[in-house]
């Protein structure tokens, strides 16, 4: 005989099953993880060392170039979690469900992170290997067990799931999927390259700690001026990632749904 | 004319059934009572506008509490606040003496039917169950059960985006249905349902009262009510106006005309015409009777074998009674309440 009850580990699994029975989100994943791979692999195929514009570039970052797309993409399917059920009424019976709110949002949460870590990290794997086929020889060949490579790629994938994880909180504070999206782009990847465009050299320093920012910087194997170190900018994505969720879990408890 | 019932053919006991099987009403419990104490919702806006005001009332168990109002009145929002989807400006509404968000198991207590759309059209409705089911650890045959319940079965794979009005509706009650509660909430139920619909919920609602649940669903049909509900709460621009049953209604408003036709019309006067009851007539054969009910009037036939080929309680003249006491809120309040 079953006990009825509301447990963390149940709601859990209920966010874990209404994730994966929308197609939006095994077309994104797709989406994303294909274009990742797909870039690595074409701006590899064609490098010529010589060629100059591109030769400045860090060899990870270099590698991971799709990501620049494919963020937006991820973290599209974690606004669409969220806001995708107030857009539909949908938040309406899962609040029914689960009156006390938060523990939806932290569910969501952890779908979300476990979801595009895992998906991430594969594809950043792939792209690393397919890529280094065309790589031999060039100054960006490297293997994955060269000094800082997979730390490079562990780092870079927790940044982007930083980036899904404030699309998600985005997502639960503007209750709007056009809104969270537009919200994220432009707070995410648009408002530090505005900042960097200030002469002032604190807003460039400031900058650097900006999601979309930092999550860049710990795409990169060497460290670089025009980036935060990796441990800096792991605590600048996470103090964001719990401002933003922190935040929307307060509205989320205080509004009516 | 009452819609007869057929003892446990919707009755839903699957997992820990609490309530005995049973269709004998209940005594009403505290356990099971749906209250609102001074229940007030203001919403923002030039100006403020009240949706509830000040409302007070309680729903019990084993019988069916029609909850009636014009649009507009405060219905959904008083709903809503019992659900904890919004919050109340001022007041509490409890069920069974908790807020509905300190249950252990909310779906096991309350499963509620909103006006609203509540479900992502994406979905396919099995999986829009499952994914309510998964939170309280309710079983996928309860899942299956609840499909069959209502009809859906056949199309429980298909998305949700292609559903009528009425299949949308249908999966809404399954979802009510889903975690067995004691408490059912519906919002409108029978808004887009086809007669065979409406007359399907009619049944299911006496029935689910009849195992003991407490049943509130909520209309703007005094006609509809008058044959589903036993208990009535009447409310206009979001006060109460009325808190009655419907025969203290039907009685207190005059419109309890029965139409009957006969062809022993006399004798059928003479059985029944004595105080309270009032018997008159226009048209021979045909006799128009106050102060009881249809039930009395056909039993009292059947005992003296006098054939009936009509007996029509007059719903128009009910509606009729309902917009009287909603027209002007305040002015006929006092009047109506308490029954
Ligand atoms: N979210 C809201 N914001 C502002 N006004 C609202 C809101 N929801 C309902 N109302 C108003 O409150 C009143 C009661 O609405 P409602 O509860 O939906 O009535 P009913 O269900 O009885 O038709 C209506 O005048 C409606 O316009
Ligand atoms: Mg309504």
């Amino acid at each position: 005989m079953t006990t009825l009850a509301l447990t963390p580990a149940r709601i859990l699994r209920s966010e874990w099953h209404k994730l994966w029975t929308v197609r939006s989100t095994w077309i994104m994943l797709t989406a994303a993880t294909v274009f990742t791979i797909g870039v690595g692999i074409a701006i590899s195929a064609s490098y010529e060392q010589d060629r100059g514009e591109v030769s400045g570039v860090d060899p990870v970052q270099f590698l991971l170039f799709g990501t620049q797309f494919s963020q937006i993409i991820l973290a599209v399917v974690a606004v669409l979690s969220i806001a995708g059920e107030y857009g539909t009424g949908m938040v309406r019976s899962t609040m029914v469900a689960v009156p006390r709110r938060l523990p939806v949002l932290w569910s969501k949460a952890g779908v979300v992170t476990a979801v595009v870590f895992t998906a991430t990290l594969a594809t950043f794997l792939v792209t690393f290997t397919a890529g280094q086929l065309f790589l031999d020889g060039t100054d960006k060949e490297l293997s994955l067990t060269d000094p800082g490579v997979l730390g490079t790629l562990v780092g870079s994938t927790a940044g982007l799931t930083s980036l899904a994880l404030i699309g998600l909180g985005l997502g639960a504070l503007l209750r709007s999927v056009p809104g969270g999206i537009t919200a994220f782009i432009g707070g995410v990847t648009v408002l530090p390259e505005v900042l960097r465009m200030f002469p002032y050299d604190v807003m460039d320093s400031a900058a650097k700690y900006f999601p979309g920012r930092a999550a860049e910087g710990l795409m990169t194997l060497h460290d670089s001026s025009d980036y935060a170190a990796t441990g800096p900018a792991l605590l600048a994505l996470t103090l964001w990632t719990t401002a933003i969720l922190g935040t929307a879990g307060l509205l989320l408890k205080r509004r009516d749904v | 004319m009452r819609v007869t019932v057929i003892p446990g053919y919707y009755t839903l006991h699957l997992i820990s059934r609490r309530r005995p099987t049973p269709p004998a009403p209940a005594r009403p419990t505290i356990e099971d009572m749906i209250t609102a104490s001074e229940l007030t919702k203001r919403y923002g806006g030039k100006p403020a506008k009240y949706a509830v005001s000040d409302l007070t009332f309680t729903v019990r168990p084993g019988t069916v509490t029609g909850f009636l109002g014009p649009n507009g009145a405060g219905k959904s929002t008083t709903m809503r606040m019992i659900l904890g989807l919004d919050a109340p400006t001022r007041g509490t509404a409890t069920v069974g003496n908790h807020a509905y968000a300190d249950h252990p198991a909310p779906l096991h207590e309350v499963g509620a039917l909103l006006e609203a759309r509540s479900v992502h059209p994406g979905r396919t409705a099995h999986h829009h169950l499952v994914a309510l089911a998964l939170t309280h650890g309710i079983p996928r045959s309860r899942v299956d059960h609840v499909l069959d319940l209502t009809g859906l079965t056949d199309v429980a794979g298909r998305r949700v985006k292609g559903f009528s009005l009425g299949m949308g509706q249908r999966l809404g009650i399954a979802a009510a249905l889903l975690g067995d509660p004691a408490t059912v909430i519906l919002d409108e139920p029978v808004n887009g349902l086809d007669p065979e619909g409406v007359l399907w919920i009619r049944n299911l609602l006496k029935s689910l009262a009849a195992e003991g649940r407490t049943v509130f669903v909520s209309s703007h049909l005094m006609s509809e009510m008058a044959v589903t509900a036993e208990h009535l709460i009447i409310i206009g621009r979001g006060r109460l106006l009325a808190d009655t049953t419907v025969d203290t209604f039907v009685r207190e408003s005059g419109a309890g005309t029965i139409k009957v036709v006969t062809p022993e019309a006399g004798l059928l006067t003479q059985l029944l015409a004595a105080p309270p009851v009032d018997v008159t007539s226009s048209t021979p054969g045909i006799l128009e009777i106050s102060g009881t009910d249809a039930e009395h009037i056909g039993r009292t036939a059947a005992a003296h074998g006098i054939p009936l080929f009509e007996l029509t309680p007059h719903a128009a003249s009910l509606e009729e009674a309902f917009m009287d006491l909603t027209r002007d809120s305040l002015e006929y309040a006092a009047h109506l309440e308490p029954a």
